[in-house]
């Protein structure tokens, strides 16, 4: 079976058609994080408590909101269901600089069972204001730190050029997936970073099979345009990028579909984050590789030639 | 040819052998989060001291907690140092049901005194101020009891300095008293013994008092003489006076610490969590085996067998380094089977590629392959110097990501790079030259 042979589309040339929608879904991303002062961190980075319990039978998730926000401040009370159709409520209140973490879970499961005795925790959370502080900026180094070191790595074996537009294009996903999140109310937990940062990588691999092929096409040395080298390359790698992208696509729908409760943020995340990456590679990486190249040329350096310091 | 390639083949079978006797001699430890227990971060208070001394205390702190830990009977779970101002550290409990009492043994300083009674009891802190005239008399101290069946507590006027100190003990056990209450037992060190032995003989008939993390615990009248061995009493239960013996033991903490985030996970819920796991890979299992057989027909094969061997090796790494599966770490898998199955696609196209301009099956073979090996070393690269930023700059959570990614990885690229092309020669021997290969293009 084949998907597609000898394809000749111009991904370049209509390239606009692509990256207008997705400015405007990066613009209300962006809108909806101004609206909303910025991501919703769920408690692992604002601190506060999370407790987990499972109902037996449907929850009264009215008399549970008015029992416990009598007693604590900041209370939401949400309920969970899965497909296999499990009665969850998450209970979460705020935790203030000088509460005492050990008594909040007490007052939690005390409030709790003025309701009725028909639960059973469980899991429970409590993250102090400060650990969540640590946190954030610790997950920002991380990623940061991780993106000037592949920004690196892909200056030194390509050239600068293909490490912005890979780098630039990883960016773009990211923030179009923290947009998204925000737009669809969904928290950002340690999980979620943790498929981020599988996003990210996953974005890079795509992008890069790309630009190895983009280099190959100018080390044989064909005199054409760069632009048709790049529309080239993309159409050579066409049936592996589909095929990959479906193909991980499914793994990940499978993980949104049974992974259940807990994976559920995670699997969001990747499936937005795999249709976003491999859309980006073609749509984005590769203009912004085109324009900079283009740009050294006209400002009179090296042409746009062989990569210096290549493979072999 | 044939026989490096029957050697190569036996190199596999005996990697593989090896993996099973790894995974069955040690399964993977699970995480908190899939096996269920608790997790807290405790702070250290050591604030307005030099870093020096915060450093040894947090040390010593955690030395402390470790041997309490283990007094408790639990896990060989080291606590760690956490976070980045050095005053944290992570305590892991897995599979833990009583929580709230570890926090409690984990939390008290168990810092003992043993004082002699200057003056008491009085009523009130007000009462002993009025009597002195709104000034402690000096080397004294005051302290209280706990409250009370009546909800009141008595106050005492102590002597300083105490007569024993927590570092004084040998050991502390828990026996039963003559009306059979528990009691804490406890041993003195030698030099101690000798104090207290002169302390005692002169002060048959006096009052003293027992101190535990700044509260008295009992004032008894001393009517003999006291070598090495003395009694608390007053534990309300015996499962407190056996915390208070394993916190004896361990010795007493340095500095206070404060409890900054506690984690409970229900084994039911990391159960499901792993069923769930499980049925999600299955069925993404499932869908990519067929889309792979029907889209390359033989090939496809090939890419099961290189895929199902990367899972074998990495899990086998993963027991081999004692590493500890968790929710982010299953995140580094799934991205590894994502790039797993890219790499052969990747290999595939390049083959079909090659077979495209003509060229005869085993040259195709042999371009294919070098080729895409070339593009696999950038992806692979690229990914673990991300890796390497995760691990040193990440947390925890992150750091199990990154460390089960790149043992994917480069499981990765043995597996569909050498395996792969193992499987494809046997198929090349099998057909001969002249045929083509089943790799889903028109013959």
């Amino acid at each position: 079976m084949e998907l597609f042979r000898n394809t000749q589309f111009d991904f370049l040339g209509r390239k606009w058609w692509f990256i207008l929608p997705s400015l405007l879904l990066m613009l209300a991303g962006l809108c909806s994080l101004l609206v909303n002062h910025g991501p919703r961190y769920s408690v692992d980075f604002l601190g506060g408590a999370v407790l987990d319990v499972g109902w037996e039978g449907t929850p009264p998730i009215e008399r549970i909101r008015t029992a416990v926000s009598s007693r604590l401040p900041g209370v939401s009370v949400v309920a969970a269901h899965d497909l296999a159709g499990s009665n969850e409520v998450l209970i979460s209140a705020e935790v203030r600089a000088n509460d005492n973490l050990t008594a909040l879970r007490q007052n939690l499961v005390e409030a709790l069972s003025t309701v009725n005795t028909r639960y059973s925790v469980r899991s429970y959370e409590v993250v102090g204001p400060q650990i969540g502080a640590d946190l954030r900026r610790q997950a920002l180094l991380a990623t940061g730190g991780a993106s000037g070191g592949m920004l690196l790595y892909l200056a030194c074996r390509f050239r600068l050029g293909y490490g912005v537009a890979a780098v630039s294009a990883m960016a773009h996903d990211a923030l179009i997936t923290v947009g998204l999140l925000s737009l669809l109310h969904q928290e950002i937990s340690l999980t979620v970073v943790a498929a981020l940062l599988t996003l990210i990588g996953y974005s890079m691999n795509d992008t890069i099979v790309v630009f190895d092929r983009v280099r190959e096409n100018l080390r044989s040395g064909a005199r054409e345009p760069l632009a048709e080298t790049i529309n080239r390359s993309i159409n050579q790698t066409l049936s592996r990028t589909v095929l990959t992208s479906g193909l991980t696509l499914l793994t990940a729908l499978s993980l949104l579909l049974f992974g259940g409760p807990v994976l559920h943020g995670f699997s969001l995340v990747l499936v937005i984050g795999i249709v976003v990456g491999t859309f980006s590679s073609i749509f984005v990486a590769s203009p912004i590789l085109l324009v900079w190249e283009q740009g050294l040329a006209k400002r009179g350096a090296r042409h746009v030639a062989l990569p210096e310091g290549g493979l072999r | 040819m044939n026989r490096m390639l029957i050697r190569r083949s036996l190199l596999i079978l005996a990697i593989v052998v090896v993996c099973a006797l790894v995974i069955l001699h040690s399964p993977v430890r699970l995480g908190l989060d899939l096996r269920g227990g608790a997790s807290l971060i405790a702070q250290v208070k050591v604030d307005g001291l030099l870093p020096q001394q915060q450093r040894e205390i947090v040390e010593q702190t955690r030395q402390i907690l470790e041997r309490r830990i283990n007094a408790y009977g639990l896990s060989e779970s080291p606590v760690q140092l956490y976070g980045s101002r050095g005053d944290e550290l992570l305590v892991q409990l897995p599979g833990v049901s009583d929580f709230s009492r570890i926090k409690d043994l984990l939390q008290s300083r168990a810092v003992l005194e043993w004082y002699s009674v200057a003056e008491g009891p009085f009523t009130s802190d007000g009462e002993v101020m009025a009597r002195h005239g709104g000034v402690l008399p000096g080397n004294t101290r005051l302290l209280t009891t706990q409250p009370g069946a009546d909800g009141r507590r008595a106050w005492y006027l102590l002597e300083r300095p105490p007569i024993i100190r927590g570092t004084d003990l040998r050991d502390a056990r828990v026996s039963t008293d003559a009306r059979n209450q528990p009691v804490t037992t406890f041993m003195l060190r030698q030099d101690a013994a000798e104090r207290f032995e002169r302390y005692t003989q002169a002060h048959i008939g006096q009052r003293s008092a027992i101190v535990l993390d700044e509260e008295i615990l009992s004032i008894p009248l001393i009517e003999d003489v006291i070598r090495d061995a003395g009694q608390i009493r007053g534990a309300r239960s015996l499962q407190e006076a056996q915390d208070l013996a394993a916190n004896l033991r361990a010795g007493a903490l340095p500095a206070a610490i404060e409890v900054a985030q506690e984690r409970i996970v229900e084994a039911s819920l990391g159960a499901d969590s792993i069923r769930h796991g499980l049925q999600a890979a299955a069925a993404g299992l499932a869908a990519v085996v067929s889309t792979m057989l029907v889209y390359y027909r033989g090939a496809g094969a090939n890419a099961m067998l290189a895929l199902v061997l990367n899972g074998v090796l990495l899990i086998a790494a993963l027991a081999c380094f004692g590493a500890v599966l968790t929710l982010p770490g299953i995140a580094g898998v799934v991205l590894t089977i994502g790039m797993a199955v890219d790499s052969n696609v990747l290999i595939f196209e390049r083959i079909r590629e090659e077979l495209r301009t003509g060229k005869p099956a085993a040259a195709a073979l042999t371009a294919g392959f070098s080729k895409a090996f070339a593009t696999l070393v950038d992806t692979h690269v690229t990914t673990v110097v991300s890796c390497a930023f995760l691990f040193f700059f990440g947390t925890v959570a992150v750091q199990g990501f990154a460390v089960t990614l790149v043992i994917g990885l480069i499981m990765n690229l043995f597996t569909s790079v050498f395996v792969s092309r193992v499987a494809f020669d046997w198929e090349m021997t099998r057909r001969g030259p002249v045929e083509g290969l089943s790799i889903g293009l028109p013959q």
